[in-house]
């Protein structure tokens, strides 16, 4: 039972109050995903940039090139390079990934799974969404700055980030942009916790929220733990660049006194390794549900995800340390994160597993955003497999910083997020925006962007494999890596298909938000979850009357069922 | 007296603020365990401590600080009760807040000018720059905490709705509290060892 009253407001009249300064958050979760949407398309661009270098090193960027780099006739020079990969970094996790699933669907999804009519508290809610904004300009500002945005990689590490490594202005407005990106993130995960615990409808337990709630619901608690730790550390390091303080200084570059770049990687992973499951959690937890909704069978062991799920958070917290193996670090420290590490795999399996029982013997509708779950099956399967390589100290030594990194986590949290991300959009797009995408398109954007995206890792894979660093310039000057300009040509092509295919997706999604006609139905894809109940696009007040829960969220397919549906909505006794 | 019974509405809108507020000290206390984190990794692996011949700050100031916002936490929890009870004399207790609050912040410039004078600058080194920086991390939460002291003015006033602004109250204590307690992990950790 929710825990106080939340009365209907009357709706919105002005153009400022209903899509820019807005309580409701439906459209928070709407703002959030334009802005995504924009900061995905610039990331995407930078990606293009990174790959055109590696595949043709020397040779102008097409089309443009001749207008960023005028200087050197469009070629990227290598200090760009720098800056390229480090804000594509920056940019795809906390500025594309982050509010696209956490931002747009954390806001849009949780009141209306919990039978909610908004959130805990509008006001922050709305706030986080304008801090945001203000983030996204300072990250941004940094491009037009003499020397350039941030060029130390996404990790920032001292001393590349320090004064000494990149003099410029870039980093320090990174810096910034970071940690008041983190006062957004956690104002959002203060809305999230305070809104699942508090705000249930009326005979919901913890367990019979959808599995998305739950992903979206430990996401936020890890952001809350968590990025003030990454706060700090930019704090110091913002001292350290604007005050003239020593944290991170070391060696010859502390002229006074010495400090600890060591430490700066310490607080980094703290927070960057829960970082990575608050990225992928959202994704799990809404695979879990949309495999389950589109083989028409109850979540096999719906239970066991949402708890395996619990489990990985905590783990999370205590397995850092497999990020700085090269660091000199103690070797019993290296292996009793190793050992951390490999027990991840434990809950991982669980839950992997019961997506394949979901799916077995399931009457497998294969609509987009099923095509695109089973997708994130596959990718993700990949990304955690090869993550045992990296957690395995031998060969992580030998395969620290090369492009089979690269490649592991563009699977865990590149592909399978975007994928994830994909299957959300299509799935609640009837009741977000009220009209479907056109299902065609989806279907040929989902096979370009699959087949593009294993073209890319799986390449970067296996050029890592071979050896190739990350982060060269252009590393074919050395002779053991010649021979890998045909490969990186062919990932480049893979990146270049797989970006245009978003095109595809873009058309489609712009057209279906404001020229398509069709209305949606309420209930499009049958689906028994509260939001389903209401009409599409649902009304500003959620809600008329807030529904009482009796049955779980995935009750498919019981032989029970009478009539015409093979399906019950949440608000339905049990047959 | 409708202001002081507990419904069921009011009870729960107590739980729902007290949870967030929660939250919001959990992140908050992360920020500071951090920065002591980075202390502790300092001050292990360095043989003598302070370093680099700096000598230890002279504890009149940090123990002066200590002792106001000790008495300052003491003030408005004595406010709090008298706000609850709705008692008249609620004004004279948040005032002895305010300006203990103030105090503590002067306390504080005087240290930091006390340092300087000495010829102590925050980038001598990595000692100053915990000193420096730590203290002003925790001054910054504190002004933004004595400014939101003033959002209490208006229940000040004879006759307001208790229900109405109670979790405005507890909130803004539990954060005010929650920097005095900061505080004195701090005095503890960088003044006095």
């Amino acid at each position: 039972m929710a825990f106080y009253e939340q009365h209907i407001h009357d709706a919105p009249t002005t153009f400022l109050s209903k899509y820019i300064f807005s309580y409701d958050h439906k459209v928070i979760g709407k703002q959030f995903l334009w802005y995504g949407i924009l900061f995905l398309g610039i990331g995407g661009m930078m990606a293009l940039m990174i790959r055109w270098t590696l595949a043709f090193p020397g040779q102008p960027f097409p089309v443009i090139g001749n207008f960023l780099f005028p200087s050197t006739g469009g070629v990227v020079p290598p200090d760009t390079y720098a800056m390229l990969f480090t804000m594509h970094g920056t940019i795809m996790i906390f500025y594309a990934i982050t509010p696209i699933l956490i931002g747009a669907f954390g806001n849009y999804l949780i009141p209306l799974m919990i039978g909610a009519r908004d959130m805990a508290f509008p006001l922050l809610n709305m706030l986080s969404f304008h801090i945001a904004v203000a983030s996204g300009v300072l990250l941004l500002a940094g491009l037009f700055t003499p020397l350039g945005a941030a060029a130390g990689g996404w990790t920032s590490y001292p001393t590349l980030s320090t004064l000494i490594g990149s003099p410029g202005v870039g980093q320090t407005l990174w810096t910034l942009a970071i940690f008041v990106l983190g006062i957004s993130s956690t104002m959002g995960a203060i809305n999230y916790i305070t809104t699942i615990i508090t705000l249930r409808a009326p005979g919901m337990g913890y367990f019979d929220m959808p599995l998305s709630v739950w992903g979206l619901g430990l996401t936020a608690i890890l952001n809350a733990i968590f990025l003030p730790v990454l706060g700090a550390g930019c704090l110091l390091l913002v001292f350290d660049r604007v005050f003239g303080t020593a944290f991170f200084l070391a060696g010859a570059a502390a002229t006074s006194g010495t400090g600890d770049p060591i430490l700066f990687q310490h607080v980094f992973w703290i927070f960057g390794h829960p970082e990575v499951y608050i990225l992928i959690l959202p994704a799990w937890g809404i695979v879990s549900d949309l495999l389950s909704f589109f083989a028409r069978k109850p979540a096999f062991g719906a239970k066991a995800t949402a708890l395996s799920m619990t489990t990985i958070t905590i783990l999370s917290t205590i397995v850092y340390g497999h990020h700085m193996y090269t660091t000199q670090m103690s070797p019993l420290l290296t292996q009793s994160f190793m050992t951390l590490t490999m027990t991840i795999s434990i809950p991982s399996a669980i839950f992997f597993a019961n997506w394949l029982g979901t799916i077995w013997k399931g009457s497998i509708r294969f609509h987009s955003p099923m095509l695109f779950s089973l997708g994130v099956v596959f990718v993700f399967g990949l990304g955690g497999l090869t993550g045992l390589y990296l957690a395995t100290v031998t060969t992580d030594l030998y395969l620290h910083d090369t492009y089979f990194v690269v490649g592991h986590f563009h699977y865990t949290m590149a592909a399978s997020v975007l994928l994830g991300g994909f299957a959300a959009t299509y799935f609640w797009m009837p009741k977000m925006f009220g009209t479907m995408m056109n299902e065609f398109w989806a279907k040929v954007h989902f096979w370009i962007t699959m087949l593009g995206l294993n073209g890319i890792f799986m390449g970067m894979m296996v050029v890592g494999y071979a050896g190739m660093h990350r982060r060269l310039y252009n590393p074919f000057v050395y002779e053991f890596m010649e021979r890998m300009i045909p490969i990186n040509t062919f990932i480049t092509w893979s990146a270049i298909i797989m970006g245009l295919s978003q095109i595809i997706f873009v058309i489609n999604f712009v057209h279906a938000v404001f020229f398509k006609k069709e209305k949606a139905s309420a209930n499009p894809w049958e689906v028994g979850t509260l939001e389903w109940t209401i009409p599409s696009p649902s009304p500003h007040y959620n809600f008329k009357e807030i529904p009482v829960v009796k049955c779980g969220p995935h009750e498919y397919g019981n032989p029970n069922l009478t009539g015409e549906r093979d399906f019950q909505y949440q608000t339905e006794e049990l047959v | 007296m409708s202001n002081t019974t507990l419904t069921k509405e009011r009870v729960g809108r107590q739980i729902t603020s007290s949870i967030a507020m929660t939250v919001i000290l959990v992140t908050f206390s992360m920020l500071f365990a951090s920065l002591l984190l980075g202390f502790t990794v300092f001050r292990l692996t360095s043989d003598v401590w302070p370093p680099m011949g700096f000598e230890r700050v002279d504890l009149f100031l940090p123990t002066i600080s200590t002792i106001v916002i000790a008495i300052s936490s003491f003030t408005f929890w004595k406010y709090e009760k008298l706000f609850l009870v709705e008692n008249a004399e609620k004004k004279l207790w948040l005032s002895f807040t305010m300006v203990l609050g103030f105090s503590f912040m002067v306390a504080q410039a005087m240290l930091w000018s006390d340092l300087h004078s000495k010829g102590i600058y925050v980038q001598d080194g990595i000692f100053p720059s915990i000193i420096f920086s730590f203290t002003w991390t925790h001054a910054a939460h504190v002004v933004v905490a004595w400014f939101l002291l003033f959002y209490l003015v208006p229940t000040l006033k004879e006759g307001v709705s208790v229900e109405k602004l109670e979790n405005r109250v507890f909130n803004i204590g539990k954060f005010w509290h929650f920097l005095g307690v900061v505080w004195l992990i701090m005095y503890i950790t960088i003044f006095l060892f």
